[in-house]
């Protein structure tokens, strides 16, 4: 299937069907379900530099379309992840990208250092986390803080550097347009949607409510997603990779037509573990079936 | 594909559906090939349109015929109920740990809808001659699901069996019957109790936790819970560490 194959700006994938942090662990897990080898990459779980343990309340509750996720970022932290993960993910033959979460620029820096002496080849920056310096607000929200956070991670990670973006802001062109300046070799749009459920129950005359506040994901986000890799396809140079709501060909298409050159599955992952493979075939049959070379001229003649 | 690939994750057909209480119904699904399952264990059940797939404790499992009791609770429930003999559905799993039997006499302890894999449990048990006896709090009555056989009966209303909470009676259970382990699934304050009540006695029990969950194979962190192991307090999920697990384990913090 090498007419699927990608290359987003020096990193080479076989092909542009990837997984979104958080919905597929290390990966080792969803090989009861499909070989994972097949994907153009996964993208691991958060790693911070310590372990975390998440948060305490409920963390899950579904809404009408999608979900609302407040995990808090609970992993095994960097150690651990080198140590017990990535053997799993290299034995299995599998492309990652990993995930990189902290707090303070230092901790991300500390990370890069890491990741670029134990040669992982990509990471990809979550930058929704709160920035304690600016008045806890998060870095990717200030044009600013994400310039300085991607400009001091780049100084010390030579390898393929991602900054996936929160979607949570008034233009995310600045943040990518950002990004790209600090050194950013790709973008990844878009992280979760703030959202709130408050799903109430009356029981003998009683109110009860149960309240999960986090981040939004599923169908339900697409447009939004659609939206930002459409207008930050216009003012960055570096590639897109897109996320949001996937969950057919159709939705991958809309991605590549919006200006994205790779896309990740996210919730989908929950609810037909399946998913990303499926995606595969069904892309390359596409590109069989209607008669184009490759992905490269799909991709141009849905983005003309 | 390789088909040895996608061996959790079937297309099935639901074989027969039927309303088994009040408020509580039975679906058997008919799979493609038998499939393993301990007791204890989960499949998960993709509902129409919606984005999470729904866990249910397996309840019976013969000639390749998977069986799940459920209580209508929402848009999942309601989806599963509406499905009719010949409907194909997407199932997953099996999921989880599943019970670790001992060869000891077992007090097995099922309440409400928890009685359905207490009730998989108990026939095997029975399969390997394990001594074992099966108490059951409910609601009243029309709550007992028609197609289980249970030992002793408990209702809140005294409409069948002994009159009260079953929670009120576990001490005692205890006592006269001398089990040398417990196994539950109820509510949590069914499993807390019985936990507590097994520390006090000094009999091993073994508890099936429940949770709201969205991937059931682990990656999402979603269903964690607290436990004590090696000295510390750490995370476990339901869905891949339990939802089985031992009672002196569990941190009931909810």
């Amino acid at each position: 299937m090498e007419r699927l194959n990608v290359n987003l700006n020096g990193l080479e994938l076989k092909n542009p069907i990837m997984t979104a942090s958080g919905t597929y662990g290390y990966a080792d897990e969803y090989n009861d379900f499909i070989d994972v080898s097949n994907l153009g990459a996964i993208v691991t779980k958060a790693i911070s530099l310590k372990p975390r343990e998440g948060n305490k309340h409920l963390r899950i509750t579904e809404t009408k379309a999608g979900m609302i996720n407040s995990i808090g970022l609970e992993n095994v932290g960097i150690d651990e992840f080198l140590k017990i993960k990535l053997p799993i993910l290299q034995a299995n033959n599998i492309e990652y990208v990993m995930n990189v979460a902290g707090s303070t620029i230092d901790e991300y820096v500390q990370m890069a250092k890491i990741c670029n002496d134990n040669s992982i080849k990509a990471i990809e920056l979550n930058v929704s986390c709160p920035n304690v310096k600016s008045g806890c607000l998060e870095f990717g929200v200030d044009e600013n803080s994400l310039y300085e956070l991607v400009s001091a991670v780049r100084k010390e990670y030579k390898g393929f550097l991602i900054v996936k973006l929160t979607p949570n802001v008034t233009s995310i062109e600045k943040l990518g347009i950002a990004a790209e300046k600090a050194g950013a070799n790709a973008i990844s749009a878009i992280n979760t949607l703030k959202g709130t459920s408050i799903k109430i129950n009356c029981f003998n005359g009683k109110i009860q409510k149960t309240i999960v506040s986090g981040g939004y994901s599923g169908i339900g986000i697409k447009p939004v997603a659609i939206s930002a890799v459409y207008r930050l396809s216009k003012v960055v140079n570096i590639p897109i990779i897109g996320i949001g709501g996937i969950e057919t060909l159709e939705d991958v298409l809309e991605f590549f037509a919006a200006g994205a050159k790779a896309v990740q599955i996210g919730t989908a992952n929950f609810t037909h573990p399946e998913t990303a493979e499926k995606l595969v075939f069904e892309l390359n049959d596409y590109i069989i079936k209607n008669g184009f070379k490759n992905l490269e001229e799909l991709q141009k003649e849905l983005r003309a | 594909m390789d088909n040895n690939k996608s061996k959790k994750i079937y297309k099935a057909k639901v074989f027969n559906i039927e309303k088994v209480s009040k408020s509580s119904h039975y679906i058997e699904i008919e799979c493609e090939k038998p499939v393993n399952v301990k007791a204890g264990q989960f499949i998960s059940i993709y509902c129409d349109g919606l984005t999470l797939r729904r866990p249910f404790s397996v309840f019976s499992n013969n000639n390749g015929k998977i069986g799940v009791l459920f209580k209508e609770r929402g848009k999942g429930t309601e989806y599963i109920k509406s499905l009719k003999p010949n409907s194909v559905i997407d199932i997953a799993g099996p999921f989880g740990n599943g019970f670790d039997i001992q060869n000891k006499k077992a007090l097995l302890i099922g309440a409400g809808i928890g009685v359905a894999p207490i009730s998989f449990l108990k026939s095997k048990l029975n399969e390997t001659h394990i001594e074992n006896i099966f108490a059951s709090g409910f609601l009243n009555k029309e709550e007992i699901p028609n197609n289980i056989q249970i030992d002793k009966v408990y209702t809140d209303d005294g409409s069948f069996g002994e009159k009260g909470s079953i929670l009120n009676y576990l001490e005692k259970l205890i006592k006269e019957y001398q089990p040398e382990i417990i196994y539950a699934c109820g509510p949590q304050i069914v499993l807390k109790t019985a936990a507590e009540l097994g520390e006090k006695y000094g009999v091993e029990t073994q508890v099936a936790m429940e949770k709201v969950m969205a991937c059931g194979i682990g990656v999402c962190r979603g269903c964690v819970i607290n436990i004590k192991k090696d000295g510390t307090v750490q995370n476990a999920t339901v869905c891949k560490d339990g939802p089985v697990f031992k009672g002196n384990e569990v941190v009931w913090n909810d």
